[in-house]
């Protein structure tokens, strides 16, 4: 079923509700207009790069909380995402759904609790200042619990930088709520209010969902790209790909931007590309990897935006030292990381149980001396991951 | 529509006028000294936004009773704005690009409907702003810079996504200019196939990678075989073969592509009806088809265009799409432009003599089986 007409439906069914909610007098029409709101926002998620997606949900939550009593919010919600989480494509597992199921009810409970404790914590609970603080409390709550399922579940926190979205959601969350129920009785626009204002929110949602759909087409057509020379037979299978997934582990580890990883990225799985650009060696012959860099290289730089990327892969065969010679490497980071993660699935041919032998050999190696902040988060990342015991 | 609910209020006319000003000063204009679009843009907003706010506060209901009526009031205040706005601007416009016009204005009045739902808001916004201070426009722009900025990631990445195709031409191009050459061709005749037949700008930038990437499974194939001037060996044969494979399957793994990439059990079927694939692999298989088949090879010579199109339509229905084939015909024959014998764009000296027609040696998949029974 297509989300337009999963949208249809629950947007009649919101109507329905609220036509009930009208004739019998149980409270306000408004409740069910939420409601459906609720479960029709569950369908959109904010996709940020670098951290899980966060649901529009949350906002039309936090619009409900100060227009509901205790039990209303509580049923509402209740309700509302018990039917989001069964209309979701994702996740596939009837235990996955539960999961989320149980996410989103604390997540919604958590809105609550934290708008009442900033409320409850002062006498006067008309102050526009204080308004303010408990909406921004209560829109905080749920990224908050979660980010803590995220990670629990990944062992990962998002990083600051990455939290965009985050700010999106809570302030139009904010404006939304106030543009629902007003402070100090002042600025009632009823469901004008969160109607008009949810419109920043959705152009936040749009570009984002863009923006991850576009990343997804071009990691696959560079990952497509980076496999040509596998199957041409040039470069161990899944060489590229195991180097690509460790330089942006090191690269996270050294706090490298998005941005930067992005080329980072790039720059692995089209380390081998230019391999296929250079006439086939004789048997038993190998390409100059210097040669192979400088084709790549040549490749990349020609268009600005992936030329970062070619700047990496020239880097990356010429950036060594003899061992015992003191000068300090210029600090091309990204060059250094590329040669690490690539030398290191050199040595351990992609085999877990070579890691510790493949660190000891980058250490003492008499090829080429590496970089040691490099080296370092290498080990930090294989501790993390179980390949490497900390006595090593 | 902020500053003129806002500061409408208050009656006050210069409020807005000094924000429109304000506002419509762009920067890239100023940057080049273009003085007299800038003083245009100023007096031309000025007097839109003046007459705005006029009608705005002699409106015969008080907006501050609903908001409603708020949002109502925002239609002819929107509208005033609009009309005076393109009045002024359509006309200058015309004057600029030396256009009619009723030119013109045919292309601006769409955009300036979008310019309601932003009224309202701005309606909105202003009343929050009155009622509650000024606190709410950091939580109203927040959500916006922050769009722009995802939004801004996303075009970057698309420039990039550009540079990665630019990137395997590169890579064709350093290995075979032929190659190179004929992906570029194609990927042109099958835009305006998909012109022609009407496809949405989802499914031409689909197309568009798609052509472009169809023989990405080239760069395997080693420099000697691909540029070897005499006849393949069996060996060799089957490695240059081997490309279409490696195509489908590095394609396969781009989901936005998966679906439009040919079947490899389709392609040996190619004699059969055509197959329920989408209509993009149908148009690629066309221009692929025509742009091989009036393209001079070292084993052979380019067909004349209109043998070529015999070909194609020969064999509309079975191997090609019968829609995609005439909308190629009509689109190049429309447009002047002749391919094949005769009008190649590089001449090359032929060692080959052209071929006879209808043995399938029209260069269907640039070595077709008949190569291989010529062969010695």
């Amino acid at each position: 079923m297509s989300r337009l007409k999963k949208l249809v439906i629950v947007a009649g069914l919101g109507a329905l509700a609220a036509g009930a909610l009208e004739a019998f007098e149980w409270g306000s029409p408004d409740l069910a207009v939420l409601g459906a709101a609720l479960v029709a926002s569950e369908l959109f998620e904010l996709r940020p790069t670098g951290r899980a997606p966060l649901p529009v949900s949350f906002a039309v939550a936090v619009v409900l909380v100060p227009a509901s009593t205790p039990t209303q919010y509580a049923l509402v919600v209740g309700i509302g995402y018990l039917f989001a989480v069964a209309i979701r494509t994702e996740p596939a597992g009837l235990w996955d759904r539960l999961l989320l199921l149980a996410e989103r009810i604390a997540e919604g409970y958590v809105i609550r609790a934290a708008y009442r404790l900033v409320v409850d914590a002062t006498d006067n609970a008309e102050q526009r200042a204080l308004v303010l603080g408990a909406l921004a409390a209560a829109a905080i709550a749920p990224v908050v619990v979660a980010d803590l399922v995220t990670a629990v579940r990944e062992r990962r926190v998002a990083p600051l930088r990455s939290r965009g979205a985050d700010l999106a959601l809570v302030t139009s969350a904010m404006l939304m709520a106030v543009g629902y129920a007003g402070v100090d009785g002042r600025g009632r626009p009823g469901l004008w209010g969160p109607l008009l204002f949810c419109i920043p929110l959705l152009a936040a949602w749009y570009s984002f969902e863009l923006l991850a759909s576009t990343r997804r087409g071009f990691r696959q057509t560079v990952s497509a790209l980076g496999a040509a020379p596998e199957l041409g037979g040039l470069v161990r299978e899944g060489h590229v790909e195991r180097v690509a997934e460790l330089a942006v582990a090191l690269g996270s580890e050294l706090e490298m931007s998005n941005a930067d990883l992005e080329q980072l990225e790039t720059a692995a799985l089209l380390h081998h590309l230019g391999a296929v650009c250079l006439d086939e060696p004789a048997p038993g012959e190998v390409h100059d990897p210097i040669e192979v860099a400088r084709s790549g290289a040549m490749m990349l730089r020609a268009s600005p935006a992936l030329a970062p990327a070619g700047d990496i892969v020239a880097a990356e065969p010429s950036l060594h030292r003899p061992p015992g010679t003191a000068a300090v490497l210029p600090a091309a980071l990204e060059g250094q990381i590329l040669k690490v993660a690539s030398a290191f699935d050199e040595l351990t041919e992609g085999q877990d149980e070579h890691a510790a032998w493949a660190v000891e050999a980058l250490y003492t190696g008499p090829g080429y001396v590496y970089d040691g902040r490099v080296l370092g988060a290498l080990e930090r990342v294989l501790t993390r991951r179980g390949l490497l015991t900390p006595e090593d | 529509m902020v500053a003129i609910v806002a500061f409408g209020r208050e009656s006050e006319f210069l409020g807005p006028v000094l924000v429109a000003a304000a506002g419509s000063l762009y920067l890239p204009q100023i940057r080049n000294q273009e003085w007299a679009k800038v003083a245009f843009n100023l007096s031309n907003f000025g007097l839109s936004t003046l007459a705005a706010a006029a009608v705005h506060t002699s409106l015969p209901f008080d907006t501050a009773d609903s908001v409603g009526l708020e949002l109502l009031a925002a239609i002819p205040t929107a509208l005033t704005y609009s009309t005076i706005n393109s009045a002024l601007l359509m006309p200058a416009v015309a004057m600029v690009t030396e256009r009619p016009v009723r030119e013109v204005a045919r292309e601006m009045w769409l955009g300036d409907l979008q310019i309601l739902p932003f009224a309202m808001l701005g309606g909105l916004l202003g009343r929050l702003y009155v009622d509650l201070g000024a606190w709410v426009v950091p939580l109203f722009v927040a959500p916006i810079l922050i769009a722009r900025q995802a939004f801004a990631s996303y075009l970057a990445l698309r420039e990039a996504q550009e540079a990665t195709l630019s990137t395997l031409i590169r890579a064709l191009e350093s290995k075979d200019q032929y190659t190179a050459d004929h992906v570029e061709r194609v990927a042109r005749f099958a835009h305006l196939v998909g012109i022609e037949l009407g496809l949405r700008a989802t499914k031409l930038e689909r197309l568009r990678c798609s052509s472009l990437m169809h023989d990405i499974g080239k760069l395997i194939v080693p420099n000697q075989i691909l540029n070897k001037p005499g006849r393949l060996t069996e060996a060799e044969f089957e490695r240059m073969r081997d490309h279409e494979r490696v195509s489908c399957e590095l394609l396969r793994q781009i989901d936005f592509l998966a679906p439009v990439v040919p079947s490899l059990e389709a392609e040996g079927r190619r004699h059969e009806a055509p197959n329920e694939a989408p209509i993009e692999t149908h148009i690629v298989a066309v221009a692929d088809a025509f742009d091989a088949m009036t393209s001079t090879r070292v084993y052979r010579r380019a067909l004349p265009q209109d043998v070529a199109f015999a070909e194609l339509r020969d064999k509309s229905g079975t191997q090609f799409e019968g829609s995609c084939v005439e909308a190629l015909i009509r689109v190049i024959e429309r447009r002047g432009e002749v391919y094949g014998a005769g009008h190649e764009t590089e001449l090359a000296d032929f060692a080959v003599p052209p071929p006879v027609v209808g043995t399938g040696s029209a260069g269907l998949g640039d070595l077709e089986v008949e190569e291989r029974t010529v062969r010695p």
